[in-house]
């Protein structure tokens, strides 16, 4: 085994029992010990899923876009596996999080879609990505695929901007921000308990957003090491 | 559906699916690892 290897699966291990525990912790602190709220009673609870989810996503499309970026200047295969395994993962979360807001919407907004601003250009940034994934999927050079892959996985996060002030800019039935408000600090708005719960969730989904990117990266690194023997093999 | 059906519906989908991915990736991870093994000239080891 190479030297270093356990060192790497012992972190990876360490960080999947520390998200496993954040997120016990943080369903405890949702479910039971958070006071229901008082205007939409018991299925704000959602929100312990919801916010955590999508800036878990952000976080991934950011990571997508460093790695492009960084893919695009130096051409570097390791920035290329950051940048694929980043969108994965983003998708994964984006999904849940639209999964979230429909189940959420239907009992607050009397439905479970509407063509709101914000939840439409949630919905077309899924489809950027999924696009970037099939792009990868389709592409059958590997340097092409990563070029292609890397404009594209550059111009979605533009998307982001867009949907954080969309709120701002439309009329739109999502509120806009309850938490991170200009001018006033968080606790004013939202009862201390349920922001403790929050940040306690969104610790748990940063952990194992992290564990799963740790393994989705040396998976990553793993298809590239055999398609090159396989190439040696060949030749 | 009662509020908390709809809060146990949002749980349970969201870490069901979440599940479901970390056990696949997981999969994935160790064929790659059983191929790439294979594939090893004798007396090397990739790292983990």
């Amino acid at each position: 085994m190479a030297q270093g290897a356990e060192p790497v699966k012992k972190r990876r291990g360490i960080l999947g029992a520390l998200a496993l525990a954040a997120i016990a912790v943080g369903l405890f602190w949702g479910l039971v010990v958070a006071p229901p709220d008082a205007y939409q009673g018991q299925v704000q609870r959602i929100m312990y899923l919801h916010l955590p989810s999508i800036l878990t996503a952000y976080l991934s499309y950011f990571l997508v876009f460093i790695g492009s970026g960084m893919y695009l200047w130096k051409r570097e295969k390791r920035d290329d596996i950051l940048a694929h395994s980043a969108a994965e993962i983003g998708v994964l979360f984006t999904a849940l999080t639209i999964i979230e807001g429909s189940i959420w919407g239907k009992p607050t907004w009397g439905v479970w879609w509407t063509w709101d601003a914000r939840l439409t250009l949630t919905a077309i940034l899924l489809l950027i990505y999924t696009g970037y994934l099939m792009l990868r999927a389709l592409i059958e050079d590997e340097s092409r695929a990563a070029s292609a892959g890397a404009v594209l996985g550059i111009i979605g996060f533009l998307d982001i901007p867009l949907i954080h002030m969309s709120v701002y800019w439309w009329r739109t039935l999502h509120q806009p921000p309850s938490i991170l408000q200009p001018n006033k600090p968080p606790w004013e708005n939202v009862d201390p308990t349920m922001l403790i719960a929050l940040a306690i969730s969104f610790v748990g989904f940063l952990l194992l957003y992290f564990y799963l990117l740790s393994l989705r990266y040396r998976y990553g690194e793993m298809r590239c090491a055999i398609k090159a023997r396989r190439l040696a093999q060949e030749n | 559906m009662g509020p908390w059906g709809f809060v146990g519906l949002a749980y349970g989908i969201v870490w069901g699916v979440i599940l479901l991915y970390a056990v696949s990736l997981k999969r994935r991870y160790q064929r790659a690892q059983a191929e790439l093994a294979a594939l090893q000239p004798a007396g090397r080891d990739e790292k983990k």
